[in-house]
């Protein structure tokens, strides 16, 4: 991994997220999605804070849905992933099972 | 059940975050609390909903104040340290102003004595009103992060305060009003940015109105 390209594990929990949930991805179903499957309480900030970074590396892009008026008249932003982000992902993914391969972690560790 | 036109959020907290919260991504922010709080005032307790809102709330103000302060540290950093030079300066003007008019009008103040005490009172009103003043030109130059630059000038003075009352009370006795008084500069700072953050999101909403 060259420089600062990389991932940290919320932005990495983050992007999977987006992956999982395509084209229904803003604030209220990542959140939902990441408490779901981590079973870790996320605040809506954290979400938008990590979000962020991940659109100013060039991860993430975003763009504003129609205004709905369950949320007061306001619009959702919805997120896709881009393909550095997916190479971001790959990248880790590979990294982290070459780094696991002969372990047995879940029953060394745990 | 209720409808979910019948469960507003807390003012009081959605008034906080809007305090932090700028542009379209505030509007996602506070469209996404106030989508989830909708579901789960209709699922469950509404003051579950209000404590799951007000939670919320609290911990995104803090992740907005970081965020706020990454997006242009530079310019934060020097709109914070000039808004302490200025704050320096405008702290001895109440006391220059006092000591000016009481050299000016001597024998009144001799013949006057409860008017002078009075303007002395006065005086003390005059300090804050000078920091919220400090702190309303400081939002003013940090605009899109008001709220991020007058509490990071009030933190720091709060530090600077924190010391001062440690090394006077290891030094001798120190008066509750003295160490309440001091606790009032930050507050003001904060508020003239508040002042000036509110008066900014009020001018913003006035052509949506339209």
């Amino acid at each position: 991994m060259a420089g600062r390209d990389y991932l940290g594990e919320f932005e990495h929990i983050i992007v999977l997220a987006l992956l999982r949930l395509d084209d229904r991805a803003y604030g209220v179903t990542v959140r939902q999605e990441i408490e779901l499957r981590t079973h870790r309480e996320v605040s809506i900030g954290a979400i938008y804070a990590t979000l962020d970074r991940l659109e100013a590396k060039g991860y993430v892009k975003s763009h504003l849905g129609d205004p709905t008026p369950e949320r007061g008249g306001r619009s959702k932003r919805f997120f896709h992933v881009t393909p550095k982000g997916v190479a971001a992902v790959n990248r880790i993914h590979r990294v982290l099972q070459s780094m696991t391969e002969g372990l047995d972690v879940l029953r060394s560790y745990s | 059940m209720m409808s979910q036109a019948s469960v507003p959020p807390p003012r009081f907290a959605m008034w906080l975050l809007g305090l932090f919260t700028v542009g379209t991504e505030g509007e996602s922010i506070v469209g996404d609390l106030h989508e989830e709080y909708s579901q789960l005032a209709l699922k469950s307790e509404y003051g579950v909903a209000r404590i799951w809102y007000w939670r919320q709330a609290l911990k995104t103000v803090v992740h907005l104040y970081g965020m706020g302060f990454r997006g242009a540290p530079w310019s934060t950093t020097a709109v914070i340290v000039g808004g302490f030079l200025l704050m320096r300066f405008v702290s001895g003007l109440p006391d220059m102003m006092l000591s000016a008019v009481t050299d000016r009008y001597l024998t009144y103040w001799s013949e006057h004595f409860r008017a002078y005490v009075w303007m002395l009172n006065g005086m003390a009103i005059a300090h804050p009103i000078a920091m919220i003043f400090v702190g309303g030109l400081v939002a003013f130059v940090a605009k899109g992060r008001e709220l991020v630059a007058t509490i990071t000038l009030a933190l720091a003075l709060s530090i600077l305060v924190g010391v001062a009352v440690l090394w006077v009370g290891a030094h001798g006795l120190i008066g509750i009003t003295w160490i309440l008084w001091s606790c009032a500069d930050p507050l003001a700072i904060m508020a003239g940015g508040i002042i000036v953050r509110t008066r900014r999101s009020l001018a913003a909403s006035l052509p949506s109105r339209a």
